[in-house]
């Protein structure tokens, strides 16, 4: 007899419903399995067979044959063995026929008939929700990720047995249904007021954060580049449900999740260490996997000691940087994955890191600029502001140097310029100051008669290059935007000077 | 036969490196003194292994007053402006400025002589066709230009280690007087300084602070006597000095000095010209906006970051930023590294 029950596959971050179709027929015992399945969707039959012997329900030897369709889509992950050992039941006669009606089924099986937790309960949740289906079946540990959605009936199972009495008899399980925590959005242990002095560095997170522009931090070891990358995720705009949502499923489908807090409430904040590979970074595998990129989308994307990642792991940013996505093409097809972060990358200002103190910096000239050379001109091009981040002095630590805001002082900062640039940039495909593309420069970044003076001149004095001067203005923009003046005036771009991103050509030795 | 082949293949190799350029039999540009002829510096003469052949492009030095600058190759931010401004002071009053054309002190005490569109000569370790280091090349073709390059090593010659110090006390012989900028205690200057006393030159270093590595070699031929240079005034005094000196041997055809020259030595300590002061002063600038001076103040020689600049100052980062850029843009200021400031 043949049944066929819903469940899905994921390709990307994309969720493709799949039915699983099963026929339990009588012949040669046999246990084949088609429809572009990877061998960890196949080694489900030694699941499936040995935990229904397991559970008292061993079958007469059959010809079972399970197909998944759309057989064109390649499958993988572990997530079939519950579709596949129901869509058995069913055919068998095991459980009513019409108990699978829409129902969609995603699980793992353990050899004793439990079932274990997998990855990407919520975007199949959002899919079901869209699908309008009936009731989703999970593992007892997915179901709070399931709820998360709202308005879809999530059930979730310890094991076999109990799926079997809800499906005969209707019966939910005992501990389906507990009060789920509300998803606490915004909490950060964090908060910008916990570093004292390195006042530069937190008016250029700010900047940064403001107009969504890519921050170098060169500093010696130890004065508290990392610590300050930590707390940027906390100026960002609060996370709105929406977002907490989308990011919540690529984490997801990363398996980041936990069963306890199935919602991304903080922004995230990537720090992957230097060693990193490209396909860590990009996301990567047969059927890709997000990778840090991915992650970091609508969060931030912490570089520490830019320079040690290998050149190919870093060129890889170029595309997502100017894009906000990144398209990884594989045998298997192509896959979206959004990759709309923030950068924020450190180094050292040479091999030693005490340049330019020269009391303490042994490097010579050309060790300092193979150093400079491991980073690209084209990935510099894509870095607006560049900060040094000196080392903390004795009365810093202990507290007598200015606290300055808070986080939340600069989150509501940050806000506004964000609200300015919704409204300035209305209709248009750009979205932050950043993005303003040199042809519509005049446009957008409008220039008293003195700043534009002073532009010139600084340009001259200080041999900035032509591509320097977009970003300068850009940046100028946003500290304009954040003064709450239309117009772009000298001391904006000073300080977008003051800030200027490094070239290369002109990093002084 | 083999041999044959290999001996020719040789000559080949040096011949085909010798005529690259020319069919003369030299690289373009690139002319050869020996040692007994007019042209010859007379001033090699008293290197006691002074070099038969000197090879050189551009010019050689004529005797005038000379001075060689030398010192560390890895200076600090103090010792490039002061080897720079050295160079460019002695150049612009006419004395010719000898050096390595080594990166660091040697290479910026050239630039500054040739901002000043004076004569500074190279005496190179490596062929004075090969430019070492590559980095230092539109200096060498500035130096050719507006003196010249020389070498007693053979065109094409590359930059062998051992060659080094030997070129050394070529810049020594050519000079009246050798300032030392930054040496560290263990320096390849303290070479230069050997050579200079053995030919009997006077030695003058710039001091540098008291623990400050890069000039615990300058401090310490301090100690030992060598002059101040704590202007380019100071070596300019010392260099009329010996001329008087000179031009009294000539005149009196006595080498020992006699007594009544010598009593002006007595008296040349009070003569001494009188440190330089900044003529600019931004404190009096009333083009400057307050926040300007009140930052001056806090910047010194020494590096200063910019948070340390808001926390001495209690600015806020939109406001110090245009009085940096006010401060560097009318050139009392300079961003040495990013967010480093030194007073210029």
């Amino acid at each position: 007899m043949f049944k066929t029950i819903l469940s899905a596959a994921i390709a990307g971050i994309e969720v493709i419903p799949v039915h699983v179709e099963a026929d339990v027929s009588d012949g040669l015992p046999q246990f084949s399995m088609v429809g572009c399945l990877t061998h960890e969707v196949k080694e489900a039959q030694d699941r499936v067979l040995t935990s229904l012997r397991n559970i008292g329900l061993a079958m007469m030897p059959k010809h079972i044959t399970i197909n998944m369709s759309p057989a064109d889509v390649p499958k993988s992950g572990s997530r079939f063995d519950l579709p596949i050992i129901l869509g058995i039941l069913a055919a068998d006669g095991a459980i009513p026929a019409d108990s699978l009606e829409g129902v969609m089924a995603v699980g793992e099986l353990s050899l004793n008939g439990d079932l274990n937790p997998v990855t990407g309960i919520l975007p199949v949740a959002i899919k079901a929700k869209e699908m309008k289906i009936r009731c989703l079946l999970v593992p007892r540990l997915n179901e709070w990720e399931g709820r998360a959605v709202g308005d879809l009936k999530v059930i979730g199972f310890s094991n076999i047995p109990e799926v079997l009495d809800f499906l005969r008899r209707g019966t939910i399980p005992l501990h389906s249904g507990r009060e789920m925590p509300s998803p606490l959005l915004n909490r950060y242990e964090e908060d910008m007021s916990d570093i004292h002095g390195q006042e530069s560095v937190k008016r250029a997170a700010e900047v940064a954060v403001a107009g969504f522009h890519n921050l170098l931090m060169v500093g010696p070891p130890g004065s508290g580049k990392t610590m300050l990358a930590r707390r940027v995720p906390t100026i960002l705009p609060p996370l709105t449900l929406e977002e907490s949502l989308e990011i919540s499923q690529i984490y997801s489908i990363a398996g980041l999740l936990s069963p306890e807090h199935p919602v991304m409430g903080t922004r995230p904040f990537r720090s992957p260490h230097h060693t990193l590979t490209p396909q860590a970074l990009s996301g990567g595998g047969r059927i890709p996997s997000p990778g840090e990129i991915t992650l970091s989308h609508r969060g931030i994307l912490f570089l520490d000691e830019m320079p040690e990642f290998a050149r190919r792991s870093l060129e890889i940013l170029r595309q997502p940087l100017e894009d906000r996505e990144i398209v990884i093409a594989r045998a298997s097809g192509s896959f979206r994955f959004p990759a709309n972060f923030l950068l924020l990358a450190a180094m050292n200002p040479c091999p030693c890191g005490y340049y330019p103190d020269a009391n303490q910096c042994h490097c010579t000239p050309r060790e300092i600029s193979n150093y400079m050379n491991r980073i690209s001109q084209p990935l510099l091009d894509r870095i607006d502001l560049c900060v040094e981040c000196p080392p903390v002095p004795y009365d810093d630590l202990t507290g007598n140097a200015r606290k300055g805001s808070t986080s939340q002082e600069i989150r509501s900062r940050v806000a506004a310029v964000h609200e300015i640039q919704r409204k300035r940039f209305a209709g248009t495909k750009i979205h932050f100051n950043s993005e303003i593309p040199a042809g519509r420069m005049e446009e957008f970044c409008v220039m008293d008669p003195g700043a534009g003076k002073l532009l010139k001149n600084a340009f001259s004095k200080m041999r900035l290059s032509a591509r320097a001067y977009h970003r300068v203005v850009k940046v100028a923009r946003t500290i304009a935007d954040l003064d709450g003046s239309p117009d772009i005036r000298g001391k904006h771009i000073s300080e977008a000077i003051c800030y200027r991103s490094i070239d290369k050509k002109y990093w002084r030795i | 036969m083999i041999k044959n082949g290999d001996t020719e293949g040789g000559a080949d190799n040096t011949g085909g490196r010798m005529t690259n350029d020319s069919a003369g039999g030299m690289p373009d540009g690139m002319k050869m003194v020996c040692c007994g002829t007019a042209a010859y510096p007379g001033r090699l003469n008293i290197i006691p292994d002074k070099p038969e052949t000197l090879y050189y492009i551009g010019a050689l030095p004529e005797d005038i007053p000379t001075v060689g600058i030398v010192g560390a190759r890895l200076c600090s931010h103090y010792g490039r402006t002061q080897a720079f401004e050295f160079g460019r002071a002695l150049a612009s009053r006419g004395i010719q400025v000898v050096s390595g054309m080594a990166i660091g002190i040697d290479c910026y005490a050239q630039e500054g002589a040739l901002s000043a569109g004076g004569r500074t000569f190279s005496v190179l370790g490596s062929g004075a066709d090969v430019c070492y280091p590559k980095s230092n090349y539109t200096a060498y073709r500035e130096i050719i230009r507006h003196g010249g390059v020389m070498s007693e090593e053979k065109p094409g010659t590359p930059p062998l280690a051992r060659n080094f110090p030997k070129r050394n006390r070529m810049i020594s012989a050519l000079s009246d007087i050798l300032i030392v900028v930054e040496a560290r205690e263990k320096s390849g200057s303290l070479i230069t300084v050997d050579f200079a006393l053995e030919q009997g030159k006077t030695v003058f270093a710039v001091p540098g602070r008291v623990g400050d590595s890069l000039s615990d070699g300058c401090n310490y031929l301090i100690a030992q006597g060598a002059g101040i240079a704590y202007s380019p005034e100071a070596v300019l005094f010392e260099l009329e000095s010996l001329k008087r000196t000179k031009n009294s041997e000539k005149s009196t055809g006595n080498s020992e000095p006699c007594e009544n020259e010598d009593l002006p030595v007595k008296k040349r300590r009070t003569d001494l010209p009188p440190v330089r002061k900044s003529v600019r002063n931004p404190e009096a600038d009333p083009g400057l906006s307050k926040e300007a001076r009140c930052l001056y103040k806090f910047i010194s020689r020494d590096p200063m970051t910019l948070d340390g600049l808001l926390a001495a100052s209690g600015l806020e980062p939109s406001e110090a930023a245009p009085a940096l850029l006010e401060l560097m843009m009318s050139d009392y200021i300079e961003e040495i590294a990013r967010h480093s400031y030194v007073k210029k």
